[in-house]
C-alpha cells in the first residue's frame, strides 16, 4: 500500500484538515460555502441497478448510488472491484472496449439517461471531464495540449484561447511552473506537472464533472500532495469523482466515499464515517488494512 | 439518509442530444468509418480478383486441351504414335548398345593397350550384330514416316478449316454476310481421309513380323564380349529386347482396335495436364500441356534450395537468439535482413555470371568427384538455381525463426538455468522444442517463398522442360530443369492471347496460386494449433 | 599451489567447455550466410563500379547514367580494334566511306547507358506506391482503431496474410489478366502500378497497423474524453504520430517494388523504348505507355545477350546500378525504423 510517509509534515496536515474541514462542513445541507453555485447537496449523477459486463464476466453488480453536485466524492477498494470501471462508465469510456455492455440499470446525469441510443456520447464527454491513472499528455506543447478540446468544438479565436489557456493552468497550480515555455513540448514535464497539465486540459473545456482515474498512482509523494492540494482548490467549482487506491488520499481528499468489493457496493457514506465508524464489517476491515 | 429531492433538471446548457448530419441515415463518423472499412476489404477484393481472373482466362483450357487431344485422335496422330513409339523403343535398345560397344573399345584402349584399329577389329563383331540390329527397323521407320506426313495433313486440313469456320463467324458477326459465304467450307471427312493411313496395318503386319522374327534369331545369338562387366551388360540388353518383343502383339492389337470415332472423356483433359510427362509447345506434330515436368522441377529446386537453407537460416536464428553478444546481434541482423533486399533478378545474374561456372568448375575438382553427380559440364542446372534459392530463402526462414525463438517466455529459459542446465542443454532442449511449431511454420513460408521465385529459377535452372533422370539417384540434382514460374515467364510473352497455350500459363499460375494458399493455411495452422501459452 | 578445491570449482571437461564446439557450428552457419551475401555484393559492385565510375574527372560514367541503351560495333579499322555505339558507328561510316564494307561485330544494348530504365524505375516505385500507401494506411487505420474483433475482421486479416503469400509471377499474371486485357490499357504504367500495389499492399497494411499500434492508447482515450469523435482523434491525435513510423516502414515496400521483375514482364515493361515517358501526345498517353525497367533490363541483358567481355559491361553495370538503389533504399529504411523504434517511447 502506498503511503505518503515521505510527504512533508505540512503538506500532509494540511490536506488532512481541509478534507476534515471540508467533511464537517458537507454535514449541514446548504451551508458549504465553497459551494455558492449550489443548492442542498443535489443530486449529480444518479445510478441505479447498474450491471455491467465485461464479455461473459460480470464487473459492475446492481449498482445504486447518488453522487453529489459540487462535492468530491471516492470510490475505493481492492483491485478489481469494479470502480474503475464504474467511473468509465460516467463518460462511457467503456464503449472503447469490445464485449462490454450494460443489460440494466441506469445512470443519469442531472436527471438525463446518459446510455439512452439518443444521448450523443461526443457531447456527453465534452460535459464530463476525465483524468487518467497513467498522465496522457499529447506530445504537443502545453499550450495546444490545453487549447486540443477547445479547437475541437470550434473555438479559434487567438486572444480566448490566450485567455483560457491561462485560465486553466492557474486552475490547475501549473501557470507559476510553465508560463515561460508555454510552447515546450508537454512530454518534457515532469510526473506530476504532467499530470497536472492533464487536469488543466480537462477543465479547459468547462465540464460539469471532472473523473480522476487513481490520479496520483504513478506519481511521488511530493506530486501527489500537490495534486491533492489542487483536487481541494477545484471542488468549488467542478464536482470531482476519484477512484483511489490510497485510503488516506481518499480520507484527505474526499467528502463522500464509497466502498466497492468484487462488483458491489458495500458501504456510501461520508467519508469520516467510512473511516471512523464504518457500518460494514467489510469495510472496516478494508479501511483498518487487513486486506486489500 | 438523504431526504427525497425534487426531480432534477438539468442546467441551462447541459444538452447531451445533439443533432447530427446524416447521409442515408449515416452520420459523419459512420460514413469516414465505412471509407476506411472499404479500404480494409480491398485485400479481400484483390483475393477474389486473382481467383477471378486466373480461373477467367484459365478455365477455357480443359475444353481446348480436349478438343486438342480429339483432334490428335481423330486426324489419327494417336495411331501413328503408337507405331512411332515401337519404332523409339529401338532406337533406345540401338543406344544401349553403342554404350556397350563405348565401354568395350575403352577396355581395349586402356586395358589391353590396343591400337585403334586392332581395337575395332575385335569388335567387328560386334558392330556387324548391331548394324544388323539397327537396320532391322529400317521398314518400320519407312510406314512411320510415310504416315506422319498423312496424319500431318489431315491436322493441317482440320485446323485450316477451323481457321474459316472462325473466320466466317467473324464476318458474319461484323454484318457481312456475302463475304461470309464466300468462305469456302470443306468439311473434313476423317473416314475417307483415314483410309490410306488405316489401310497401311496389313502391310505392317507383315513387316512387324518380319521384323519381330530378325530380332528374334539376333537376340539369341549376341556375339562374345571380353569382360564380365560387359556379358552382363549384354545380358541385361538381351533381357530388354525380349520384353521390348513381347510387347509387339500389343502394339498390334492397339492399332487393330484403334477407331477415330471413339470420344475422348472430360477427366482425359485433366488428367493429361495433372499427370502429363511433357510440355511441348509449338510443335509441328502435337502439342502436350502436362505440368509434371514443371512441377517436378520447381520441386527439385525448392527442395535443394531448403536442404541448405534450413540448416542455416534455422542455426543462425538460434546462434542470433541464444549465443550470440547484444552487440552481434545488432550487426547480424540488419546484415540479414539486408540480404533480403537483393533483388532477385540481380541474384539470377549472379549465376548466370559467377556462380554457374565457378560450381562446374568445383565439380570437375578431382577430389570431390565422391559427390554425385560431379563432374557435371551444364552450367545451369538445379544446384545452381538452389543455391541461389538458398540465399533468397535464408532470410525469410532466419527472420520468422528467431521470432519464434525469441516468443519462448524467459521464464522457462530461467527455470532450465536454475536447474542447473547449461546453456547449451537449455537452447536445444527448452528452447527449440518450445518454438518449434515456430520454426517449421518458417521453413514452409520459406518453401513458398522459394517455390513462388521466378527470376532466379528463370535465369539459372537451364530451362530443360524434361522430367529429370531419377534413376541416377542424387545426382538428379545437376540436371537442367525448367519451372512453373520460369515458364510463365518465359512464355507468356510469346503467345498468342486465348490460344490454348495461353490458357495453359494461366492454370500453371493457378496451380502456384493454389500451392502459395496451402503452404500458407499449413503454416498457419501449425502455429495455431500448437502455441504454447504460458500466463 | 593449488586453489582450495570447493563444490563449485570449475571442473575439466565441464558442460560449458563441451559445448562449445556446438557454438561454433551456430557461428560458422551464422557468418557463412554474411560471407555469401558479401560474396554476391561485393562481387556486382566491384565489376559493375568499373562501368559507373572512371578514373578521371567526373570520376562517374555520364554516358552510362544518362543515354539509351545502343547497340555496340566491334570491328578492325587500320589495325586498330574498334568499339562503338550504335549512333557513333553511323556517323563513323559517313565519314569514311571506306568503312561502309567493314565488318563489324554487334551485340546489342551493349552500348550507351540505362537512363530511360531508371526513369521508368522511379516511376513504377512512385506510382505503385502512392496507391499503396493509400489503400494501406487506409486499411490499417480501420483495422487498428474501427475494427472489432470478430468473423469479418479475421477474414480480412487471413485475406491479408494469404496475399502475402501469393508468388509474384501470379500477381504477374492476373495483372495481365486484369488489367492489361479486361480493362485494355495493354502493358502500360497504369497496369504496372496497380500491379505493384497489389502486391506489396501486405507489406504496408502490415507496417502501417505496426506503426499505429505503436502510438499509446492514451493519446486516444485522452482525446475522447475530451469529446473528440473518432475521426478527430485519428487525424490529430494519432495519425501524426504514426505517420513516420508508417512511411519508414513502407521503404521496404519500396525495396519491393523495386526489386521484383515478375510482376511488371507482362504488365508495364519494355525491352526496348526509343521515347522518354515524358515524351508523350497528350497528357493522357503519360498513363498508357510501357516504359523500361532496371530489373527487366537485367534480365534481358543477362538471358538474351552472350556473355563476354563486351556485354559484361553493360550487364554487371547494370546490376551495380539496380542493386545500390535497392540496397540504398532498403538501408535506410532499416537504420530509420531502428532510429525510430528507440526514439518513440512514449
Amino acid at each position: 500500500m502506498e503511503s505518503p510517509s515521505t510527504a512533508s509534515p505540512t503538506d500532509r496536515d494540511k490536506a488532512a484538515n481541509s478534507s476534515v474541514r471540508m467533511g464537517t462542513a458537507s454535514l449541514p445541507a446548504g451551508t458549504d460555502p465553497s459551494a455558492p453555485r449550489s443548492p442542498a447537496s443535489r443530486t449529480l449523477i444518479d445510478i441505479e441497478h447498474l450491471d455491467f459486463f465485461y464479455g461473459q464476466t460480470q464487473a459492475l453488480n446492481d449498482i445504486s448510488l447518488k453522487i453529489q453536485d459540487h462535492k468530491v466524492t471516492a470510490f475505493i477498494g481492492p483491485s478489481g472491484c469494479g470502480k474503475s470501471t464504474l467511473l468509465r462508465c460516467f463518460n462511457r469510456m467503456n464503449d472503447l472496449i469490445d464485449g462490454t455492455r450494460v443489460p440494466r440499470g441506469t445512470i443519469k446525469i442531472h436527471g438525463v439517461d446518459i446510455y439512452q441510443p439518443d444521448v450523443d456520447v461526443i457531447e456527453l464527454r465534452k460535459r464530463v471531464g476525465m483524468v487518467f491513472q497513467k498522465s496522457n499528455p499529447f506530445p504537443k506543447s502545453i499550450y495546444e495540449n490545453i487549447t486540443y478540446g477547445l479547437r475541437l468544438h470550434g473555438k479559434t479565436e487567438k486572444s480566448k484561447l490566450d485567455e483560457i489557456v491561462e485560465k486553466s493552468l492557474r486552475g490547475a497550480a501549473l501557470w507559476d511552473e510553465v508560463k515561460d515555455r508555454l510552447h515546450a513540448n508537454g512530454l518534457g514535464l515532469s510526473g506530476g506537472q504532467q499530470q497536472r497539465l492533464c487536469i488543466a486540459r480537462a477543465i479547459a473545456v468547462e465540464p460539469e464533472v471532472i473523473l480522476m482515474d487513481e490520479p496520483c498512482s504513478a506519481l511521488d509523494p511530493v506530486a501527489t500532495a500537490k495534486i491533492e492540494e489542487l483536487i481541494q482548490e477545484l471542488r468549488s467549482r467542478f464536482s470531482i469523482v476519484i477512484v483511489t487506491h490510497n485510503m488516506q488520499q481518499a480520507a484527505r481528499v474526499s467528502d463522500r466515499t464509497a466502498f466497492f468489493y468484487l462488483g458491489r457496493l458495500i458501504e456510501y457514506a461520508d467519508t469520516r464515517d467510512i473511516f471512523t465508524n464504518p457500518a460494514n464489517p467489510q469495510t472496516e476491515a478494508y479501511v483498518s488494512g487487513r486486506f486489500g | 439518509m438523504t431526504p427525497p429531492e425534487p426531480a432534477p433538471t438539468p442546467p441551462p446548457g447541459f444538452v447531451l442530444h445533439k443533432k447530427r448530419l446524416r447521409f442515408l441515415g449515416l452520420t459523419v463518423e459512420d460514413c469516414i468509418k465505412a471509407f476506411f472499412g472499404g479500404n480494409a476489404i480491398m485485400s479481400i477484393v484483390v483475393l477474389a480478383l486473382i481467383t477471378y481472373f486466373l480461373f477467367r482466362e484459365g478455365a477455357g483450357f480443359f475444353g481446348q486441351n480436349r478438343q486438342n487431344l480429339e483432334v490428335y485422335r481423330q486426324a489419327g496422330l494417336e495411331y501413328v504414335d503408337y507405331l512411332r513409339q515401337q519404332t523409339d523403343d529401338h532406337t533406345a535398345l540401338t543406344r544401349y548398345l553403342s554404350d556397350v560397344r563405348l565401354r568395350a573399345l575403352n577396355h581395349y584402349a586402356e586395358e589391353r593397350k590396343l591400337s585403334f584399329e586392332d581395337a575395332s577389329t575385335a569388335l567387328a563383331p560386334f558392330d556387324e550384330f548391331a548394324g544388323k540390329f539397327g537396320d532391322a527397323v529400317e521398314p518400320l521407320r519407312g510406314l512411320v514416316s510415310e504416315l506422319s506426313d498423312v496424319a500431318t495433313a489431315i491436322k493441317t486440313k482440320f485446323i485450316v478449316n477451323e481457321d474459316k469456320k472462325e473466320e466466317r463467324r467473324q464476318l458474319l458477326a461484323e454484318n457481312k454476310a456475302a463475304e461470309a459465304a464466300q468462305v469456302a467450307i470443306t468439311p473434313v471427312d476423317f473416314a475417307t481421309e483415314l483410309k490410306p493411313l488405316l489401310g497401311t496395318l496389313p502391310a505392317y503386319k507383315d513387316a512387324n513380323r518380319e521384323f519381330a522374327a530378325q530380332l528374334t534369331t539376333l537376340v539369341s545369338r549376341v556375339p562374345a564380349l571380353p569382360t564380365p562387366d560387359l556379358q552382363q551388360r549384354m545380358a541385361r540388353w538381351q533381357q530388354l529386347a525380349r520384353d521390348y518383343l513381347a510387347t509387339f502383339p500389343t502394339v498390334e492389337r492397339n492399332l487393330e482396335q484403334w477407331d477415330y470415332r471413339q470420344p475422348v472423356p472430360a477427366w482425359k483433359s485433366f488428367s493429361s495436364f495433372v499427370f502429363g510427362r511433357q510440355w511441348l509447345t509449338a510443335s509441328f506434330w502435337q502439342d502436350w500441356y502436362g505440368i509434371l515436368p514443371l512441377f517436378v522441377g520447381s520441386l527439385l529446386v525448392s527442395l535443394v534450395a531448403l536442404t541448405l537453407a534450413v540448416p542455416l537460416g534455422v542455426g543462425a536464428a538460434i546462434y542470433v537468439n541464444q549465443i550470440a553478444s547484444t552487440r552481434e546481434q545488432k550487426i547480424i541482423k540488419p546484415c540479414i535482413e539486408f540480404i533480403s533486399a537483393f533483388p532477385s533478378v540481380v541474384l539470377g545474374f549472379f549465376g548466370i555470371a559467377v556462380l554457374g561456372q565457378a560450381l562446374r568448375l568445383l565439380s570437375q575438382q578431382e577430389w570431390l568427384a565422391w559427390i554425385p553427380g560431379f563432374p557435371y559440364s551444364e552450367r545451369l542446372n538445379i544446384l545452381t538455381a538452389g543455391c541461389l534459392l538458398a540465399l533468397i530463402a535464408v532470410p525469410t526462414i532466419f527472420t520468422l525463426a528467431e521470432d519464434a525463438l525469441n516468443n519462448v517466455p524467459t521464464a522457462l529459459k530461467e527455470a532450465s538455468f536454475a536447474l542447473g542446465a547449461s546453456r547449451l542443454q537449455t537452447t536445444l532442449k527448452i528452447i527449440v522444442p518450445a518454438s518449434l511449431s515456430g520454426i517449421i511454420s518458417a521453413v514452409l513460408l520459406g518453401l513458398g517463398r522459394v517455390i513462388g521465385e521466378t527470376m532466379v529459377v528463370l535465369l539459372c535452372a537451364g530451362n530443360r522442360i524434361a522430367i529429370p533422370d531419377f534413376g541416377r539417384g542424387l545426382a538428379v540434382i545437376t540436371e537442367p530443369v525448367h519451372t512453373m514460374t520460369g515458364i510463365i515467364a518465359q512464355e507468356m510473352g510469346e503467345v498468342v492471347r486465348g490460344s490454348i497455350h495461353y490458357r495453359a500459363l494461366f492454370v500453371v499460375g493457378l496451380v502456384l496460386f493454389i500451392l502459395s494458399l496451402l503452404i500458407n493455411y499449413l503454416a498457419q495452422g501449425i502455429v495455431r494449433r500448437y502455441r504454447i501459452s504460458i500466463g | 599451489m593449488n586453489p582450495p578445491q570447493h563444490p563449485f570449482s570449475v571442473r575439466p571437461g565441464a558442460v560449458h567447455h563441451r559445448e562449445q564446439p556446438v557454438f561454433w557450428l551456430f557461428r560458422v552457419a551464422t557468418y557463412f550466410i554474411l560471407a555469401c551475401g558479401a560474396a554476391v555484393f561485393l562481387n556486382i559492385v566491384v565489376k559493375g563500379a568499373g562501368t559507373v565510375f572512371k578514373t578521371e574527372a567526373p570520376f562517374i560514367n555520364t554516358t552510362f547514367l544518362t543515354e539509351a541503351p545502343e547497340s555496340l560495333y566491334i570491328f578492325e579499322w587500320e589495325g586498330k580494334k574498334m568499339e562503338m555505339g550504335d549512333r557513333e558507328f553511323r556517323a563513323f561510316k559517313e565519314q569514311n566511306p571506306a568503312a561502309a564494307k567493314v565488318k563489324a561485330e554487334s551485340f546489342v544494348y551493349s552500348a550507351g547507358g540505362i537512363w530511360p530504365c531508371i526513369v521508368g524505375t522511379v516511376l513504377l516505385v512512385v506510382g505503385s506506391m502512392t496507391i499503396a500507401l493509400a489503400l494501406g494506411v487506409c486499411a490499417a487505420i480501420y483495422l487498428n482503431e474501427y475494427a472489432r474483433d470478430g468473423a469479418f475482421i479475421r477474414f480480412v486479416r487471413l485475406a491479408i496474410l494469404n496475399l502475402a503469400g501469393v508468388p509474384s509471377i501470379v500477381f504477374g499474371l492476373f495483372g495481365f489478366g486484369m488489367f492489361v486485357i479486361f480493362f485494355g490499357w495493354n502493358v502500360s504504367l497504369l497496369a504496372g502500378w496497380f500491379t505493384l500495389a497489389f502486391m506489396v499492399l501486405p507489406v504496408v497494411i502490415t507496417a502501417s497497423e505496426e506503426s499505429l499500434k505503436a502510438v499509446p492508447k492514451g493519446f486516444r482515450e485522452g482525446s475522447l474524453a475530451l469529446g473528440a469523435t473518432k475521426w478527430q482523434t485519428i487525424r490529430k491525435n494519432v495519425l501524426p504520430y504514426a505517420l513516420p513510423g508508417i512511411l519508414t516502414s513502407s521503404i521496404l515496400g519500396i525495396a519491393r517494388v523495386a526489386g521484383e521483375t515478375a510482376p511488371i514482364m507482362f504488365t508495364a515493361a519494355y525491352v526496348v523504348r526509343d521515347k522518354l515517358p515524358w515524351e508523350v501526345e497528350q497528357l493522357g498517353d503519360f498513363f498508357f505507355q510501357g516504359v523500361m525497367a532496371l530489373p527487366y533490363h537485367i534480365y534481358v541483358v543477362s538471358s538474351k545477350i552472350p556473355q563476354n567481355e563486351y556485354t559484361e559491361r553493360v550487364q554487371y553495370g547494370t546490376a551495380f546500378v539496380f542493386l545500390v538503389i535497392v540496397a540504398l533504399i532498403a538501408t535506410v529504411s532499416i537504420l530509420l525504423r531502428n532510429r525510430l523504434r528507440n526514439r518513440y517511447r512514449w
